[in-house]
């Protein structure tokens, strides 16, 4: 078996075609290794937080569901399809309202699934969002 | 595929297939396109293990495997690593190896190959470390770091680093395969396509020249051979090219050294 996340400062191939795929669309998306850490995100996943990847680099999981967060704060864990698809390596979607910093309430559509290599190596998730068709105008 | 003949007779027409010879008496032999079959006849098979490495099973890097000598001779100690995928490496080449395409079935070899799919992250061959990582080309595929001492081989003939964006743009992490080239001794990258052809084949799983370049400065390898020449590029073309590839490693300011493979070059690390 080839274990690709052994690589010293290397990402798996996996999380780089997946960053170089999200990178060409306008859909807002995000990548999360199997450290529950956010790789990368999208200029449109970036637009619809007000931040930028290049400025925050990387983040915690913890700190990404902070930042979508809702009325109520933080979107539970248990209900964050990037976190379910993560840790239960099944796709998930939902849809929920979301309050990020300096935006109205939103309803928007997330979809998540895990990314598993050759071998069924758990290379982490991908997940994507957009606005709730209902709401859009 | 193959072109051989006397437009390629400079450079060489045959598919994929590097020889690494190791202090030990092992060798290495990075794929096993129809350059393997001179190779093969240039083996002493009771002379010491050969092991084979292949990067991925495009048909360009296994067409030799039939042809190679020591498969015939029950002497030969040889094992064949390849990359992970459904199903055993055996039966994969063993698709190849046996009707209708081949007369000879891989169970009938008298050498009796061992086949392994290549083990994780990092382990000997002989007195070499080897390392195996997916790098970016359709279908599983690996790349290939051979240490020995202070000496390494990097070995991705098959690679489009720069796919989906220009690798100016990423941090190291973000390159495929930058772990396995990163300081070699020597760099062995493809380099398929002239820059004005590259457009019309993105995503097919090669490099342009530039972003072959652009991997090779990134990587600080200290000598790069640019390899994996395109069936159609003659040695006429093959020339021009080179004068343009010393042209803009210069402009990149790289500082090792950069130059076509060359058929039967040997470089000693």
């Amino acid at each position: 078996m080839v274990d690709e996340r052994t690589a010293p400062g290397q990402q798996s191939l996996q999380l780089i075609l997946a960053r170089n795929l999200i990178s060409t669309l306008s859909t807002p998306a995000m990548i999360v290794d199997t450290h529950e850490t956010v790789v990368f995100y999208n200029e449109a996943a970036g637009d619809f937080l007000g931040m930028r990847y290049e400025e925050t680099g990387k983040m915690s999981l913890h700190d990404w569901r902070a930042a979508i967060g809702s009325a109520g704060g933080p979107i539970p864990e248990d209900q964050l399809p990037i976190s379910v698809a993560l840790r239960e390596r099944r796709p998930v979607h939902i849809t929920t309202e979301v309050h990020p910093d300096d935006a109205a309430e939103r309803s928007i559509e997330m979809l998540a699934l895990p990314l598993i290599g050759t071998e069924d190596q758990h290379e982490g998730a991908v997940g994507v969002f957009w606005p709730h068709v209902g709401d859009q105008p | 595929m193959p072109a051989p003949g006397p437009a390629t007779a400079r450079y060489g027409g045959n598919t994929s297939c590097v020889q690494v010879s190791l202090s030990d008496g092992t060798t290495i032999v990075l794929d096993a396109g129809t350059g393997i079959r001179p190779l093969g006849l240039s083996l002493d098979p009771a002379a010491g293990p050969i092991h084979i490495l292949i990067t991925h099973l495009h048909i360009d890097h296994i067409q030799g495997l039939l042809f190679f000598a020591p498969f015939f001779d029950p002497r030969a100690d040889i094992t064949i690593w390849g990359p992970p995928a459904s199903g055993s490496l055996e039966h994969r080449i063993g698709r190849y190896l046996s009707a209708p395409l081949s007369p000879v079935d891989v169970r009938e070899l008298p050498a009796a190959p061992e086949f392994r799919t290549c083990p994780a992250p990092v382990w000997n061959v002989g007195s070499a470390e080897v390392r195996a990582q997916l790098v970016a080309h359709r279908g599983p595929t690996l790349g290939y770091r051979v240490a020995e001492g202070a000496s390494t081989v990097a070995y991705l003939p098959d690679h489009e680093p720069a796919l989906g964006g220009r690798l100016e743009g990423y941090e190291d992490e973000w390159i495929s395969g930058f772990a396995l080239a990163s300081r070699a001794s020597l760099l062995i990258h493809d380099c398929q396509y002239a820059d004005e052809e590259y457009p019309s084949h993105r995503g097919w799983g090669h490099s342009a020249v530039s972003d072959a370049l652009d991997f090779a400065r990134r990587t600080a390898a200290r000598r790069t051979l640019l390899f994996h020449h395109d069936p159609l590029h003659t040695d006429e073309r093959l020339d021009v090219l080179a004068g343009e590839v010393a042209r803009m490693w210069a402009a990149r300011a790289g500082a090792g050294e950069v130059s076509l493979a060359v058929e039967g070059n040997e470089v000693e690390l």
